[in-house]
């Protein structure tokens, strides 16, 4: 799925049914553990929906179909915000085995994605369902959003992975990312459209790698839209660069790990 | 067969104990974040195929960290490390268990874990059925609503399934019941005529005279002594200053 000729990769292809039994491991928990699991994935951005609905929706006229412009955003910024939390918590939950058996410590950040994407996969289908409902039109180019969803998973992994490692070591990094995301959520345009922010301001938007992927997201489900070269060029090379930057610390930090988990 | 040549661990702890960002960001970096911790200085081992080879220290002393280097867990600071053969760890009782799953998904899970392939795993699920004595009904049970003594046998059937050829354990039959202790026991016994290699940590000593053909005491992360069991053993008393009967 992710880049097979780096080391990673290789990494990856050696530990594969490990990885993909902590995976399905991890997913039936999400079911087991509250009958709400699955449901929750699907209720969290639905709820907000129907609050930016009732709030937003007379708010921007230029937008054409508000409820699909704000659920596509939304989709995508749940699973950021459930995932990122998972992979973050995922090298210190997995303490107990990481400590008593050889199992490289990447396999489990790396389930958890694997796990949150399972997850989002399966909600397409209801997610799909309610969008028709609301007027969605959708288009060839929609299969788009899987190859966009590929790199947007780089980048969470590369992310959620650097996170991960801090967390180790320091144990407010969890509370940190859990302050900042709703930060994240307003800096972002999803619930309103990009024109609202300020032309002199359009840089600092633009520092934001969210905005980069939900305006890609945007671009294929909502407008329709094949997504421009500029809009892909970039997007790939945040992942690349996330999953660089997450690769390196981990690699960097791991041997301190055992004795801080 | 395992050999250990002038093996240094050193473990990277957080000496200053900075548990937030906020108090690392503080210290602006003038208190370093890692520090190194010595922990193995210099190991020189060597263990036999076949041999059932009991390790005696006074805690802290390093052999939990030797088994993980044996294990694979920890990587050597200097030094070099030879393990031949599949090696089975049994470091903590029930690890990698998940309470939420069964019987039957935890033996596969934690099969995996170790590294079994397909077809080990299921020999794995046998062996477990053999060894646990669990019946059919409680292996499809959660593993939450299992005693201790079922958790425990389900945790060593899973690690000691498939003969290993070499087996690492970290004091964990004290922690069983005499009836757990007793099938642990019988299956090390197993596991030694089919020429099994076993590294056998313990405080105890009776344990480690009545299995192991030869012991090393370990103190202060060196190798102090080694030879027949009961010689370390006298040696382990004096270091714990216990008058030897």
């Amino acid at each position: 799925m992710l880049n097979t000729w780096s080391p990673a990769g290789r990494l990856r292809r050696a530990h594969a049914p490990v990885v993909l039994a902590v995976a399905w491991r991890n997913v039936r928990l999400r079911y087991k553990s509250s009958i709400l699991g699955f449901v929750w994935s699907l209720l969290n951005p639905l709820l907000f929906l129907l609050i930016f609905l009732f709030i937003f929706s007379r708010a921007f006229p230029q937008v054409e179909n508000y409820a699909v412009f704000a659920l596509t955003g939304l989709i995508f910024w749940s699973f950021f915000a459930t995932s990122s939390a998972h992979i973050l918590g995922s090298l210190v939950e997995s303490a107990h085995v990481l400590r008593s058996l050889a199992v490289p410590p990447i396999v489990f950040p790396l389930a958890q994605l694997l796990a949150g994407l399972f997850n989002l996969l399966l909600s397409f289908v209801p997610f799909a369902g309610i969008l028709l409902v609301f007027g969605w039109q959708p288009t060839w180019n929609s299969l788009l959003v899987l190859p966009a969803l590929l790199l947007f998973s780089v980048f969470l992994f590369g992310l959620g992975l650097l996170l991960a490692a801090l967390n180790v070591f320091f144990r407010d990094i969890g509370l940190l990312w859990g302050a900042l995301l709703p930060a994240f959520f307003y800096i972002t345009p999803i619930a309103y459209p990009p024109d609202l922010v300020p032309d002199d301001l359009a840089w600092v938007a633009g520092l934001n790698p969210l905005y980069h992927y939900i305006s890609l997201f945007r671009s294929v489900v909502y407008e329709g839209a094949m997504g421009t070269g500029a809009q892909w060029g970039l997007t790939a090379l945040i992942a690349l660069v996330a999953l660089f930057l997450g690769w390196s610390v981990h690699r960097a930090l791991r041997r301190g790990y055992i004795a801080n988990y | 067969m395992i050999e250990l040549k002038g093996l240094q661990v050193d473990y990277l702890v957080q000496r200053h104990g900075f548990r937030s960002i906020k108090e690392y960001l503080i210290s602006f970096g003038s208190k370093r974040l890692l520090e190194r911790k010595r922990v193995l200085h210099g190991v020189d081992l060597q263990v036999e195929r076949g041999e059932c080879f009991g390790i005696l220290g006074r805690n802290g002393s390093g052999k939990s960290t030797l088994l993980r280097v044996l294990a694979g867990i920890m990587e050597p600071s200097a030094g070099t490390v030879r393990v031949n053969g599949r090696v089975a760890p049994v470091l903590a009782l029930g690890v990698g268990l998940e309470p939420e799953l069964n019987g039957w998904e935890n033996a596969r899970l934690c099969g995996v874990l170790m590294g079994q392939d397909r077809n080990e795993v299921r020999r794995t699920m046998e062996q477990v059925r053999d060894f646990t004595g669990l019946s059919a009904e409680d292996l499809d049970m959660p593993v939450k609503r299992y005693s201790t003594g079922m958790m425990a046998r389900l945790g060593f059937a899973i690690a000691t399934a498939n003969d290993p050829d070499v087996l690492l354990i970290d004091e964990v039959l004290a922690v069983g019941d005499a009836a757990f202790q007793r099938k642990c026991y019988a299956r090390i016994d197993e596991l030694k005529a089919k020429g099994c290699t076993i590294v056998f940590v313990s405080h105890y000593l009776g344990e480690v005279q009545k299995i192991c053909d030869r012991a090393a005491c370990i103190e202060a992360g060196e190798v102090v002594q080694v030879g027949h069991p009961h010689e370390v053993g006298v040696h382990y008393h004096e270091l714990l200053g216990i008058p030897v009967e």
